[in-house]
């Protein structure tokens, strides 16, 4: 699966029983196609795709892409999100055999993906509690106190911002952290084993 | 080593009291004050353990609050310097403390000592500390402006303890699956960087 790894968003889990053809994980630069490609200029989309799609044939795209950047249609840093994205959809497409990925399938897909957006705006307007908006944290190691010359002892500094305005900074012990980040790992988890149970058992 | 206690008049005193103290009785007393030693907002003994003292030491009160902050005093320098016990042995020594009060003090030391440290070192002091998670995951099915939704949504409490005050605050705080990935990415660079230091 085209890793992005790390930094990646979960598809909706509605209307079908497969997963998206991209995976259980759409990454980052797919992900933010949609928003890029708003109000793109018609033209310019096809000059990119094609472009993209040379570039994938295994052909040297760089005079086409230098073309489109100097014609200023696009500014350059949304083209470079666009070109990513383009690149890795058409790339995991590609890879499937053709009978695993028909083309209504595909149209299919990449409509979720638009609905992932749509859905994350509906998703604001709900009652909630705050989440986080800015976190930052520090690890310091304290070498001395008024109690021990030679102390050593590592701790974490926390500052987080939340959606409701509030601010808090807190220090976190080593053994809370550890418990914090075992706690996390574990609702991950159990998120996974849900979203697997929800695709299969509940029906709408 | 340098010597960790000064033989100031105070202290000459106190080892006066010290030394006559009833030896079967000191390491009790020993042990009690370096068990509480790293609480200390808290004073060793209440008021009803301080009388009893009194009675079994046959010590005037004034006299055995001097016992007690001297040997506070001793155990908190041992704690500081981190002190070997022979070195501490031969410290007290030099004090004219007698041979078995000072063994005692020893003996205390080489079993609990670094059990003490180690309490110490535990208490940071910052005025918020985490001290409480807690979480809840649910499965969103719908909401006022979207049918069907299936979403999950996990609630984390976090317990915040201010160090001055009895005040604890509780932050509820709300993430889906891709804010709660996110947060744990970050946790685990800084667990990373925790590695780094070891």
């Amino acid at each position: 699966m085209a890793g992005a790894g790390k930094t990646a968003a979960v598809p909706p889990s509605v209307v079908h029983d497969r997963s998206n053809f991209l995976g259980a994980r759409i990454p980052t630069e797919v992900d933010a196609l949609p928003k890029h490609l708003q109000d793109l200029d018609k033209e310019a989309f096809r000059k990119l795709l094609r472009a993209v799609v040379k570039a994938l044939e295994g052909e040297d795209s760089r005079e086409s892409v230098r073309k489109i950047a100097e014609s200023g249609v696009v500014p350059e840093e949304r083209m470079s999100y666009i070109i990513a994205g383009m690149y890795t959809l058409l790339k995991e497409a590609l890879r499937l055999p053709l009978s695993s990925l028909k083309q209504e399938v595909f149209k299919e897909d990449l409509r979720d993906l638009r609905r992932a957006e749509l859905e994350a705006a509906a998703a604001l307007e709900r009652p909630q509690l705050p989440s986080i908006v800015d976190f930052k944290w520090r690890v310091d190691v304290t070498i001395s106190t008024s109690s021990l010359a030679r102390a050593l002892q590592p701790s974490i500094l926390m500052q987080m911002k939340l959606s409701d305005g509030t601010a808090y900074r807190f220090e976190v012990p080593v053994s809370k952290f550890q418990e914090l980040r075992y706690n996390v790992a574990l609702i991950l988890k159990e998120m996974n084993d849900l979203e697997k149970r929800s695709v299969l058992k509940i029906q709408d | 080593m340098a010597s960790i206690i000064k033989e100031t008049q105070s202290i000459k005193e106190a080892v006066v009291l010290i030394n006559g103290i009833d030896s079967g009785k000191f390491p009790r007393l020993l042990s009690r004050i370096l068990q509480r030693l790293h609480l200390k907002a808290e004073r060793s003994f209440s008021d009803e353990e301080e009388e009893k003292l009194q009675m079994a030491l046959s010590l005037e009160k004034s006299n055995l609050h001097l016992v007690i902050e001297t040997v506070s005093f001793i155990l908190e320098q041992a704690v500081y310097h981190n002190i070997k016990p022979a070195s501490l042995q031969q410290q007290l020594e030099n004090i004219h403390l007698s041979p078995e009060k000072a063994e005692a003090f020893t003996q205390i030391w080489a079993s609990s000592g670094q059990e003490s440290i180690e309490k110490f070192r535990q208490r940071m002091f910052a005025p918020k500390k985490l001290e409480n998670i807690g979480w809840q995951l649910s499965l969103q099915m719908s909401q006022s402006s979207q049918a069907k939704v299936k979403s999950p949504c996990a609630v984390l409490e976090l317990g915040i303890n201010s160090e001055d005050s009895e005040d604890s605050e509780k932050m509820f705080l709300e993430f889906n699956h891709n804010n709660l990935l996110h947060f744990y990415n970050k946790l685990e660079t800084i667990q990373s960087q925790l590695d780094s230091l070891t």
